[in-house]
């Protein structure tokens, strides 16, 4: 098999080149990667994580990355300001970018002022792309096949619980796989212990969940013991009895035939006991450098106040699992923070300028502390969201919507790229949302999207070492859309 | 139709589904059932809040009182239609029978409400903080409801109010909830004032509601503005459709989907359904003195004074007609024509008209009452049962829920044997069955518990703390790889049940069993936590005289009614004692009762830890 990397047409994001000249001989490394490629070895001596980052409710992409183009604006303003209390950003305090290659038909961009994180990681250090346009789709579908519902569609779009896990696993509210855990069953057999291939610290996230990886759920800070104490002699009791402290574990976990809801929290309590007992002493402290001091979890919100970044204590018990690696046996894991809050349908202005304060924040905390530990190159940190918003303004807010930008982390990324387009803005019309101007807007100015999300992911899940084969039956969509990721031609 | 049987003993179901139709025409026919009185409150012209309890059950006449067989009979109704059994919930219950006891519970309404509760600790809190700013926060709601929970006798009442709770969700989690927390205390009192009324009347007051206005945004929202490209906010009315009645996809009477011709689930609205819903849902803000001035819609107050209007977060929204769209407005097969004079009230009668004559109303709420209370998956046999008793009743709430809980299904003793009946209980609900069957007791008598809410050292659970209106779990989740999954069985609770949760359920009923719960006092300067159980307080409690095999049956009994297994009672008894404090040849009296304390915790712990008193059967 040909290594993808020679292939322009699979050319990604994803910066290969420059991880064989960071490695020093292009040669192994590619073949390594062509190794990667095929379905028969995945046997791994590195180690690789993708991180999912995911913005709950719906991220209104039209205020993160901004068309600043003169056009653009004038639309954006447009339709946005409506005076009072407008949804546009003030074009002074857009944080303006310096793509690697100027972007096409004269457009500029830039991000919202509170990414002064992102900002950085995008012009300067280089480890930052963004994505235009990513949503569910099942085929191309172009604004007047749309119109004219000539193509499938994903179901249920535009409902928040159905796009979550459309986004993380393909198909609406009640499926059961995710495409991280389904990348990350490939290549479990790597792994020194199971139980911590897929990683949520963000809630419940299907994403995690393959059809052998079962998602490990952490908490920020301290994992809790089940139950039992242990005195310096290392004996776990309960109320001072080693025998009921033994009692106790059994009856949590001990497998019984039987009733499946007692099974399945069994099954919890079993994992809860074996994963606490590995990582008290595996994962290394919140407070030691480089994860703390505590400081660093500190954010400045817009309006000056200082307080704990939600998503940066998220992000912190990643990072100590990464350290983690060694001691723990992993060599590929994904991982799942959330943030939430971005349906942002009022009061917008302020909420979404906090949220991206946060994001900002994390992100880059995330990525000081992940080059810290030497794994810079092995992390790929990406963003996810129900659905971008409307263009169109409710007063004080928007609506749900479809396509959204998102952004890609790590030293993999191809940074400082706009991986697609951002879409065309159209001009408002007299008594019609429809933006009859824009090719790349339906009702009420929401992106119809060009990337689909099987693409988006498929490319994440190249790196992450998923063969051509495992990428089409993961992403069986992935075959409608004319060239494999042509969204990075 | 004057005689009526919920229950010939535990054989006649027939019968009993039979009489559970009769009282559901009953209901209809009594004359509050109707939901014939909503539309007097659409205008919202009242600032009383919501005070009026319609739709009350007439009194019925009963030639035959069913009651149940035994106490462990007793005691799982209890489980199902309160916050726990308690002895003497089970002696009540036990001495006048289902009907009797449903109807006891339909009038009981406790003294107790959240927003009185909010008041009195708003003027205690200044004073103690020396701080005339000072107000009430959810943490005074989180002491309500585990006082309404544990201690309050309108039981049932409260049980369906935080089941109603997990439906039309309002969450702490974000600002408006958590900002104007009596405003939320209204909110939770509307939902037990209104748990026995009709659908219909409970559908409008949580949409009136300013918390909820709020929440998802219809408070404040605007008509479409053509020139400027201004649209409604379209978050209610996506959300009251999705979540509050109807739901995605049409349903069948039994609530299984309704399917086209390739096998598809036919959907309920499209994007267009729900933009012009939104219409209807604009022109709606603060109830207020100087109503319909503009101060008043946009902030409830005159000019900057804040103090001005006291009700705004508690009063009913009203309507201004300046900012209702007027344009047509067509959902779910209804259409409000133009209007030439703005009439929100007008708009908002048909939408809430349309919405809960929908017959996707009564499988949809209903399954979900039925997942709430008794199981997470009820046959399909059982949601139509429900669903009919709803559709008859007129939405009556009260009818709905007597027939959740009387129905066969529910009380047939057999099913606790049955793999795939029953629930696993939610935290909240674990913890509270806990609390009442050991007599748990707070000393100021507020039930200052702290929040639930953290998985690793609370229970990933508190009450109006839900991650968003998608509520803690949804009512289809299944647990990916599971042993539920691989039989086919949901099971929404299982959404919160994960590693670090595990650990901090069995880590909150150590702490709470060996200390006590919750806050030492308002100002947290007592010597004790507030809530303790019975035994923590009274030296000659029972249970310290019991066996270690006696403890464990008396915890069988309190927690699981007689359904421990034999070989769990082994493995318990066998730890308790296994609990030995001092010297193995001549104990101290002082050890001997440590001995006895720490006995009895180990058998409420183990019993109450174990896979099989999490699951509710």
């Amino acid at each position: 098999m040909k290594s993808f990397t020679q292939n322009p047409s699979r050319r990604l994001f994803l910066r290969q080149a420059a991880s064989f000249s960071a490695l020093g001989t292009a040669a192994p490394f590619a073949m390594n990667l062509a190794a990667l490629g095929s379905a028969a070895a995945q046997t791994t001596s590195d180690y690789k994580a993708l991180v999912c980052v995911f913005l709950s409710g719906g991220n209104d992409a039209y205020n993160t990355v901004l068309a600043t183009d003169s056009a653009s604006w004038s639309s954006y303003n447009a339709v946005r300001n409506l005076g009072g209390e407008s949804i546009a950003l003030n074009s002074s305090q857009v944080l303006p970018l310096n793509p690697v290659n100027a972007l096409p038909r004269g457009r500029t961009m830039g991000l919202h002022p509170q990414l002064t994180g992102l900002q950085t990681l995008f012009n300067q250090h280089r480890r930052l792309a963004i994505v235009g346009n990513v949503g569910p789709l099942v085929e191309p579908v172009t604004k007047d096949e749309y119109m004219r519902q000539a193509r499938r569609l994903p179901s249920k779009l535009f409902s928040h619980n159905d796009q979550q896990a459309t986004w993380q696993a393909m198909a609406p509210e009640g499926v059961s796989k995710g495409w991280g855990g389904r990348l990350a069953d490939l290549m479990a057999a790597d792994n020194g212990n199971s139980l911590f291939t897929g990683i949520s610290v963000g809630g419940n996230a299907v994403w995690v969940t393959g059809q052998t990886v079962k998602q490990y759920q952490l908490a920020p800070g301290k994992v809790p013991r089940f139950g039992v104490y242990a005195n310096a002699d290392g004996v776990d009791r309960i109320y001072g009895s080693a025998e009921a402290g033994e009692a106790l574990k059994r009856i949590g976990s001990a497998y019984r035939a039987g009733n499946p809801f007692e099974s399945d929290l069994r099954e919890v309590g079993r994992r809860s006991i074996a994963a606490e007992r590995v990582l008290s002493t595996a994962l290394p402290s919140e407070t030691q450098a480089p994860f703390g001091p505590s400081t660093q979890l500190l954010y400045r919100r817009p309006d000056g106040v200082t307080e704990i970044n939600p998503l940066a204590q998220q992000l912190q018990m990643v990072a100590r699992s990464i350290a983690a690696r060694g001691s723990l046996g992993m060599k590929r894991q994904v991982f799942f923070v959330n943030l939430g809050g971005f349906d942002t349908h009022d009061g917008q202005m302020a909420k979404h300028a906090v949220l991206m304060a946060r994001l900002s924040h994390a992100m880059a905390y995330f990525d000081t502390v992940i080059q810290s530990l030497g794994m810079g190159n092995n992390v790929t940190t990406f963003t996810a969201s129900d659905f971008g918003r409307t263009f169109t303004s409710n007063g004080d807010g928007s609506d749900h919507g479809w396509g959204a930008h998102h952004f890609v982390m790590g030293g993999a990324v191809q940074g400082g790229t706009l991986v697609g387009e951002l879409p065309v803005y159209g001009t408002k019309q007299a008594n019609s949302n429809q933006f009859d101007g824009s090719p790349d807007q339906i009702a009420n100015g929401a992106m119809l999207p060009k990337v689909s999300v099987d693409q988006y992911a498929s490319v994440l899940g190249r790196w992450f070492g998923a063969s051509s084969g495992a990428l089409q039956t993961i992403f069986p969509n992935l075959a409608n859309f004319s060239a494999p990721t042509n969204f990075l031609g | 139709m004057n005689s009526l049987t919920f229950l010939r003993g535990s054989s006649s179901w027939m019968k009993t589904t039979i009489t559970l139709l009769s009282l559901a025409t009953l209901t209809a026919c009594g004359g509050g059932g109707g939901g014939g009185d909503s539309s007097s409150d659409s205008s919202g012209l009242s600032d009383s809040g919501y005070a009026t309890e319609q739709a009350v059950l007439q009194p019925v006449s009963t030639n035959t009182v069913a009651k149940p067989a035994n106490r462990q009979e007793a005691a799982r109704f209890l489980t199902q239609a309160t916050f726990g059994p308690t002895d003497e919930s089970i002696n009540r219950l036990m001495s006048i029978g289902y009907s009797a006891w449903l109807q006891e519970q339909f009038a009981s309404k406790s003294a107790r409400t959240y927003v009185s509760y909010w008041d009195k600790r708003t003027a205690a809190l200044k004073i103690e903080r020396r701080n005339a700013g000072a107000i009430a926060t959810s943490t005074e709601i989180n002491h309500a409801f585990w006082a309404k929970a544990v201690a309050d006798k309108d039981q049932l009442r409260q049980r369906v109010a935080f089941a109603l709770s997990e439906i039309f969700v309002i969450s702490m989690q974000e600002g408006c909830a958590a900002s104007n927390t009596r405003g939320t205390s209204s909110y939770m009192d509307m939902l037990g004032q209104k748990a026995f009324g009709t659908y219909r009347d409970l559908l409008e007051s949580v949409t009136l509601h300013p918390i909820m206005g709020c929440y998802l945004s219809h408070l404040r929202n605007q008509k479409e503005n053509p020139a400027t490209g201004r649209v409604p906010d379209e978050n209610f009315a996506r959300e009251i459709m999705q979540l509050f009645s109807i739901g995605l996809v049409q349903l069948n009477p039994d609530g299984t989907p309704k399917l086209d011709t390739s096998g598809r689930p036919l959907e309920t609205y499209g994007p267009t359904d729900v933009s012009g819903l939104a219409k209807v849902f604009t022109g709606w803000s603060f109830s207020c003195p100087d109503w319909p001035q503009d101060g008043c819609f946009l902030w409830g107050m005159k000019g900057t004074n804040p103090n001005y209007n006291p009700l705004k977060w508690i009063s009913p929204m009203r309507p201004y007609a300046k900012y209702h769209s007027t344009s047509e407005k067509r959902f779910l097969g209804t259409v409000i024509p133009p209007q030439s004079t703005p009439d929100p009230a007008g708009s908002l009668k048909v939408a809430l008209d349309t919405i809960a004559n929908h017959p996707n109303v009564g499988p949809f709420i209903g399954k979900q009452l039925i997942q709430r209370l008794v199981t997470s998956n009820p046959s399909p046999a059982y949601v139509k049962r429900v669903a009919s008793v709803f559709n008859a009743s007129k939405g009556s709430l009260q009818a709905t829920v007597v027939a959740i809980l009387m129905d066969p299904e529910a009380r047939d003793m057999t099913k606790v044997n049955d793999p795939s009946f029953g629930k696993v209980r939610e935290p909240l609900l674990r913890l509270s069955a806990v609390l009442r069957a050991y007599q748990a007791t707070s000393q100021t008598g507020d039930y200052l518990l702290w929040s639930t809410h953290d998985p690793a050292t609370g229970l990933g659970q508190a009450p109006l703390q839900s991650p968003s209106v998608f509520n803690f779990f949804r009512p289809g989740y299944t647990a990916p790889n599971s042993f539920t999954s691989g039989e086919g069985l949901v099971a929404p609770e299982l959404q919160i049940v994960h590693e670090s949760s595990a650990a901090g359920y069995v880590n909150t009923l150590v702490g709470a069993l060996t200390y006590g719960l919750g806050a030492k006092g308002y100002t947290n300067t007592s010597s004790t936590p507030d809530v303790r159980f019975n035994y923590q307080i009274n030296p000659s409690n029972p249970l310290f005289n019991m066996s270690p095999e006696a403890l464990v049956e008396d915890a069988n009994q309190r927690l699981m009614y007689g359904t421990l297994p034999e070989y769990l009672r082994t493995e318990i008894v066998n730890a308790v004692k296994s609990v030995y404090v001092g010297s193995k040849t001549k104990q101290t009296a002082e050890d001997a009762a440590e001995t006895r304390r720490r006995r009895v915790m180990t058998a409420v712990l183990l019993v109450a830890a174990s896979p099989e008193f999490q699951v509710q059967k």
